[in-house]
């Protein structure tokens, strides 16, 4: 063997050593922070990093003009996609919240199935005008509605029945001036008078309230049923503000009715009332006088 | 014919006054669409034919809403009537001055509505009546003017060559 090729393949044998023993040294279990692979890595990563930004740019300028063929067509095919979801995630908000309204009127109706007999009706219409509170229901005579039946949503008293027809009747709401609620504060069993303000004005008066009486914002107002249409323990309000009557013998008081009479859709008519109905709590966590501002036209 | 047209109209106003018009009532205000046609109407043709629109439309809206016949009726024949009064004076053309005189004729029939449910033994605390239903009503309803105003007065401008 000459001496060249000794002197070859000794260097042969010594790469291949050296390269055996990186190999046992950078096996994955035993890279560590101080591994020489891993500090080139760091190194080399930012290099890495605006190569393959540089990369991609460059192919996005070279593609660039090929994805514009038919991309109007894609983006207008899109747009109509994107607005046929829109709609269909209108509506199925829509779903969702009637959903949500149909289940409450439910459960209230059957807490409530052992005390009174409930209908459940819509409103289709209202007063056209601002001063009177009047709703139409898409309920009348032939399913069992009378005049003077109260009329209520899960949240309180709405009104009653003034008119009926064949298919609908026409509902006198608490905020109308023309209606008058047998009324008690909750706490203090102090009794009054509910009557409306005007339709729009959207909020009620309890009046008649015994000048020495407990009365202060906050408090609830239920239905008295003592001779009162409406039956005994239906929220009816909340109390804003109290003060004295001109007269200067009783107090009145502002109310914000508990049922949204602004954005009443379904509500549900009293057709019959046990004798010995139970007291409904009203549900005042769940309702803020913000919301249940102005009534509805009249 | 046009008389039947303009009932017609008026049915249909009435229509979507007790339906549509919840969406956009602004704390529970709406505006007065029967108001607005039989303000524009006066404004435009004069007080004796704002006085008649005024009544008839009127008529209309009580028979088919509150069940008090002639309350609107009333109120509104004084809207018209005040309307047609200024537009017989007042230049007619211009969108600002009808957006005037349609506030202060719907806040005048207004106030006469309040005085005859008043009369009606409907009692309504004069605040309460003026600042929470006349006063937002009249503004709402006045507010639209500047949406219809330039139709209309083309419709009439039209409707008086062809006559």
């Amino acid at each position: 063997m000459r001496w060249a090729t000794a002197k070859r393949l000794f260097l042969l044998a010594v790469l291949i050593a050296v390269t055996l023993a990186a190999m046992r040294y950078t096996v994955p279990e035993r890279i560590g922070l101080t591994s020489p692979g891993s500090k080139f890595r760091d190194v080399i990563a930012p290099v890495q990093n605006g190569l393959t930004w540089l990369g991609r740019q460059g192919r996005y300028i070279i593609s660039l003009p090929v994805s514009m063929v038919g991309a109007a067509e894609r983006c207008q095919a899109m747009e109509q996609e994107i607005e046929r979801l829109e709609s269909e995630k209108i509506q199925f908000n829509e779903y969702l919240i009637e959903n949500q309204r149909l289940s409450a009127l439910l459960g209230y109706k059957k807490v409530m199935a052992g005390n009174y007999d409930l209908l459940i009706a819509s409103v289709i219409g209202r007063d056209p005008g601002n001063w009177f509170g009047t709703i139409i229901l898409n309920r009348g005579f032939s399913e069992g509605v009378k005049e003077n039946m109260s009329v209520l949503t899960p949240e309180g008293l709405v009104g009653r029945v003034i008119a009926v027809s064949a298919s609908t009747c026409e509902v006198l709401l608490i905020t109308d001036p023309r209606s008058g609620v047998g009324s008690l504060v909750q706490d203090t069993r102090t009794p009054g008078i509910v009557e409306g303000v005007a339709g729009a004005a959207g909020i009620a008066r309890m009046i008649h309230i015994p000048n020495n009486a407990l009365v202060e914002a906050g408090q609830a107002v239920v239905t008295s049923g003592q001779g009162s249409l409406f039956p005994k323990g239906i929220p009816v309000g909340k109390i804003n503000n109290v003060q004295n009557e001109p007269s200067g013998l009783f107090l009145s008081a502002e109310l914000y009715p508990y049922a949204n009479l602004n954005n009443l859709e379904e509500v549900m008519i009293v057709t019959f009332v046990q004798p010995e109905a139970i007291t409904v709590q009203p549900e005042t966590t769940t309702v803020q006088p913000e919301n249940t501002t102005p009534g509805a036209g009249g | 014919m046009q008389f039947i047209l303009y009932l017609l109209l008026l049915g249909v106003i009435i229509i979507l006054q007790s339906t549509f018009l919840e969406i956009v009532a602004i704390a529970g205000i709406k505006p007065d669409l029967v108001m607005l046609m039989v303000v524009l109407s006066g404004f435009l043709l004069g007080a004796r034919t704002g006085t008649f629109l005024g009544f008839a439309g009127g008529i209309v809206e009580d028979l088919f809403s509150s069940g008090y016949i002639g309350l609107n009726a009333l109120a509104k024949m004084a809207a018209g009537y005040l309307a047609g009064g200024a537009g017989e004076r007042l230049y007619r053309e211009n969108t600002l001055i009808a957006t005037i005189v349609t506030f202060i004729a719907t806040l005048a029939g207004l106030i006469v509505n309040y005085m005859l449910l008043l009369y009606l033994d409907i009692t309504i605390d004069p605040l309460h009546a003026l600042l929470r239903v006349a006063l937002p009503a009249a503004a709402y309803t006045a507010l639209l003017v500047p949406f219809v105003f330039s139709y209309i007065l083309r419709r009439f401008q039209i409707l008086s060559r062809d006559l």
